[in-house]
């Protein structure tokens, strides 16, 4: 296990590299630059001048090489830089956000697992009848429709025909249901058929024939254990996907005014903040890769039964 | 009842027990009718209230400037209850007697001079567009010498990013508390702010002029039309600021809803690239006013939630011209072409020299009705034999500075932010204005922007600007379409309160509900 843990860090650091220079040579590379939002060209008499003072501030009047060099030294120092924009520290402003787009992950985790659970369960129990075409039927809408698009559609049936939640802002358990239904739900219906095949293949299996034999019963042999087997694809897509969950917590913050890191890059990426780009890329490289280490070690949990070489899955 | 059922009934719970709460909720929010209470739907969110860096201070009406815009946009005192200058240069303000900051602290011209250096330290551009050399207060009294003759200063003074704020209190909190909750002298204080979410005030019973009508107010920040529009309609929200066009109708429909369309201070344009070989001919830029046809923008593009425009400010500023709205003449147009030496060929394409005479448009789509402007140009064109292609870039500010090779582009600009022509004169036209991506230069227009610069007479000032204004149009070094409306959607539980051109004062002490 430890092994694991020391090679995904060693990934991790390898991972950090590519992506920041990546990121910081497409953004380069990308037109436009924060000089006249900074200066607020809209609204205020700016000259020609002051955009090169401002220009030669930030450095941008030097190789793309020397501001890499110098922003990979603040890096090693633990230095994220500062924004563009207000002047804080990138680290201040992504811990900030970063408790809210927890919060509504969460929340999106629990609504999905209540969902996918059941969900699967049902449709494995009873294919072909009713609760599997019912989950096909979700699995399909969940695959196909804009997360914005039911966002959309819950805040008009549950904010403006029914009047029951509120349809956007933080603070109550209220305000975070429908936007964690949002992002939770078509990941959910997508794994819920996910979880039905885990569970048709593991019922057919050896082991829960001669379980069956034995006289287990049904839900017994289900639960503990074909669910458990089961739940590994599950997982490990969902480690896979962990990307697009954070992806798609950026249009729900979005749609639903939610401070969290996603709208922050959005924000970011309007106004060309690019310390706040780099800093919002590495941490949710970061988190990529964390969370793919635990599901990686949930597998010992999970499925303990599955012999591996030590150190490897 | 079987397994099914009961997984079915436990999941009906859950479902009661979340909208349960939620209920509950929303009815203490936004139904309760105890207090006078009202909330609004900004479409720009706010990180912090730093009233130097950002307007949500001054539109939910917690700080003040020493200047203001009436209702016609002309400059009047606020804080400054006067102010005179002989030589542009060295100017005396003097400040109100009887108003105390939100703390209460009596408002003297000592604290607006800190708190002015406050903002002059904490903003970017604000030291070149004041250019204060020095400040000196003695009791209501400020003078303040700027570094060159400079009339635009009381224009400068409207700025929001000029509010006055109580320093002492700053060193007091501490800068990170105070920018959450600055102490100014408006009519409302914050009771509590959620950074980029929403902000809420409770009324300041010490206001200077008169006792606020509403006991406390919400703003909430929400960058999606759709659901700012949603809100207004489930009446989560009084008052919404830039509602989507497809929502109008609806919204009209609701009796106990209205839609406010008011005239704005912006500008959508066409700029032409001075540096272009095509359209640097005077007659082909004319051709080209003459084929935009400003009606159609603004009735069948912005859906007659805009004006056509005549210049490069809204006829219904003082410092706006009268002209007539130019027609579009396609006929016109082509005998223009002709006199710029472009002949009609076999496929009535207008060509010169063999080659016909095809333009790229450059559009963006941060304003959604400039490319369809850029469409409605194309198609009319094409009838007088012009080809226009568009391009559709991401950023237009750096496209079109850092590339030659554009011939036109549809533009929008913020034209009179604060009472004054100066601004876009400026900033759009003198060889070292910001937006200045024509690269124009006409060096008459300058002499006028020049004179504008050094004269302080508002009569004088409002005569150079027209004058500017018609030797644009002259030139035609834009070609002006519309003046996009301010749409705000509100509940007619509002009282006393219209939307004004330049968004600044939004909540206010006469502000009222039924």
């Amino acid at each position: 296990m430890f092994l694991i843990i020391r090679r995904r860090l060693i990934q991790l650091i390898f991972v950090l590299l590519v992506l920041s220079l990546f990121t910081f040579t497409l953004m380069k590379l990308a037109p436009g630059d924060p000089v006249l939002t900074i200066l607020n060209a809209d609204e205020m008499v700016v000259t020609e001048e002051d955009q090169a003072k401002l220009r030669n501030k930030l450095g941008f009047d030097q190789p793309l090489y020397v501001q890499y060099g110098k922003w990979m030294l603040n890096l090693v120092q633990l230095d994220l830089g500062k924004s563009y924009m207000n002047g804080k520290p990138v680290w201040d402003e992504l811990m900030e956000r970063l408790p809210i787009t927890f919060e509504l992950t969460m929340f999106a985790i629990l609504i999905m697992g209540s969902l996918t659970i059941p969900l699967g369960i049902l449709s494995a129990r009873k294919v072909n009848r009713w609760p599997d075409q019912l989950s096909r039927i979700l699995a399909l809408i969940g695959a196909s429709i804009p997360s914005f698009w039911l966002g959309l559609i819950l805040i008009y049936v549950f904010a403006f025909k029914l009047q029951v939640l509120p349809s956007s802002g933080i603070g109550s358990y209220s305000q975070i249901i429908l936007p964690a239904f949002t992002l939770g739900f078509t990941f959910a219906v997508v794994y819920a058929r996910l979880l039905r095949a885990g569970l048709l293949q593991s019922m057919s299996e050896d082991y829960i024939l001669a379980g069956r034999a034995r006289g287990i019963k049904e839900w017994r042999l289900l639960w503990l254990h074909a669910f458990r087997a089961a739940l590994l694809p599950v997982i490990t897509v969902f480690g896979l996907s962990i990307g697009s969950f954070l992806g798609g917590a950026v249009v729900i913050e979005i749609l639903f005014s939610w401070p969290g890191l996603g709208s922050l890059a959005v924000d970011a990426i309007f106004s060309r903040d690019y310390p706040i780009i780099q800093g919002y890329v590495l941490l949710t490289g970061v988190f990529v890769v964390i969370v793919n280490l635990f599901v990686d070690l949930s597998y010992f949990v999970i499925d303990p039964g599955i012999k591996r070489k030590e150190g490897t899955l | 009842m079987n397994r099914y059922q009961t997984i079915i009934a436990g999941l009906c719970f859950i479902l009661l027990l979340l909208t349960g709460c939620s209920t509950t909720q929303t009815s203490t929010d936004s139904k309760s009718n105890e207090d006078k209470k009202v909330t609004m739907i900004f479409s720009f969110k706010a990180a912090n209230l730093d009233p130097h860096t950002g307007f949500i201070p001054i539109r939910a009406g917690l700080t003040e400037t020493l200047l203001k815009l009436d209702q016609e946009s002309n400059i009047e005192g606020w804080l400054a209850e006067k102010w005179h200058t002989d030589d542009n240069v060295n100017w005396e303000f003097t400040i109100r007697d009887d108003v105390h900051f939100q703390d209460g602290k009596k408002l003297d011209a000592k604290a607006v001079k800190d708190s002015l250096e406050r903002s002059i330290e904490v903003n970017e551009s604000l030291g070149s567009s004041l250019k204060i050399k020095s400040m000196k207060a003695d009791g209501q009294n400020l003078s303040i010498q700027t570094t060159e003759p400079y009339p635009a200063l009381p224009s400068e003074l409207v700025n929001p990013y000029t509010s006055i704020v109580n320093i002492e209190a700053e060193k007091k909190a501490g800068k990170d508390a105070f920018r959450n909750n600055p102490i100014g002298t408006g009519p409302f204080k914050v009771k509590e702010f959620k950074p980029n979410q929403e902000v809420q005030v409770v009324k300041n019973k010490d206001y200077w002029a008169e006792e606020p009508k509403l006991d406390s107010a919400k703003i909430k920040f929400n960058e999606d039309a759709n659901v700012r529009a949603l809100a207004l309609q489930s009446k989560e929200a009084d008052v919404v600021y830039n509602l989507p066009s497809e929502s109008l109708s609806a919204i009209g429909k609701d009796k106990e809803l209205a839609i406010e369309s008011v005239p704005g201070l912006r500008a959508h344009f066409i700029l032409y690239n001075s540096q272009s070989p095509k359209v640097s001919d005077v007659k082909v830029r004319e051709a080209l006013d003459l084929l935009l046809d400003r009606k159609s923008i603004a009735n069948d593009i912005m859906l007659g939630h805009g004006v056509p425009a005549n210049g490069p400010f809204n006829s219904s500023l003082p410092f706006g011209i009268d002209d007539e709205v130019k027609e579009a003449d396609i006929e016109k147009a082509k005998q223009l072409l002709t006199k710029a030496g472009y002949k009609e060929n076999a496929d009535g394409k207008m060509e010169k020299d063999g080659s016909p005479l095809t333009l790229e448009i450059i559009t963006y789509k941060a304003r959604p009705e400039l490319p369809l402007i850029a469409q409605l140009l194309q198609s009319d064109a094409s009838k007088a034999g012009v080809d226009i292609q568009i391009k559709t870039v991401e950023n237009a500010d750096t496209h079109l500075a850092e590339n030659n090779d554009w011939d036109l582009a549809t533009y929008s600009n913020n034209t009179s932010p604060r009472g004054d022509g100066s601004y876009f004169f400026n900033t759009a036209f003198t060889e070292t204005g910001a937006l200045n991506v024509g690269k124009i230069n006409m060096p008459e227009l300058n002499k006028v922007i020049d004179e504008l610069n050094a004269t302080s007479d508002l009569n004088e000032r409002t005569a150079l600007s027209k004058k500017a204004a018609r030797m644009i149009n002259k030139e035609v070094a834009h070609s002006y379409a519309v003046y996009p409306n301010i749409i705000v959607g509100m509940n007619k539980r509002i009282l006393n309160w219209k939307p004004t051109a330049e968004e600044y004062y939004i909540l206010t002490h006469t502000l009222d509900v039924k």
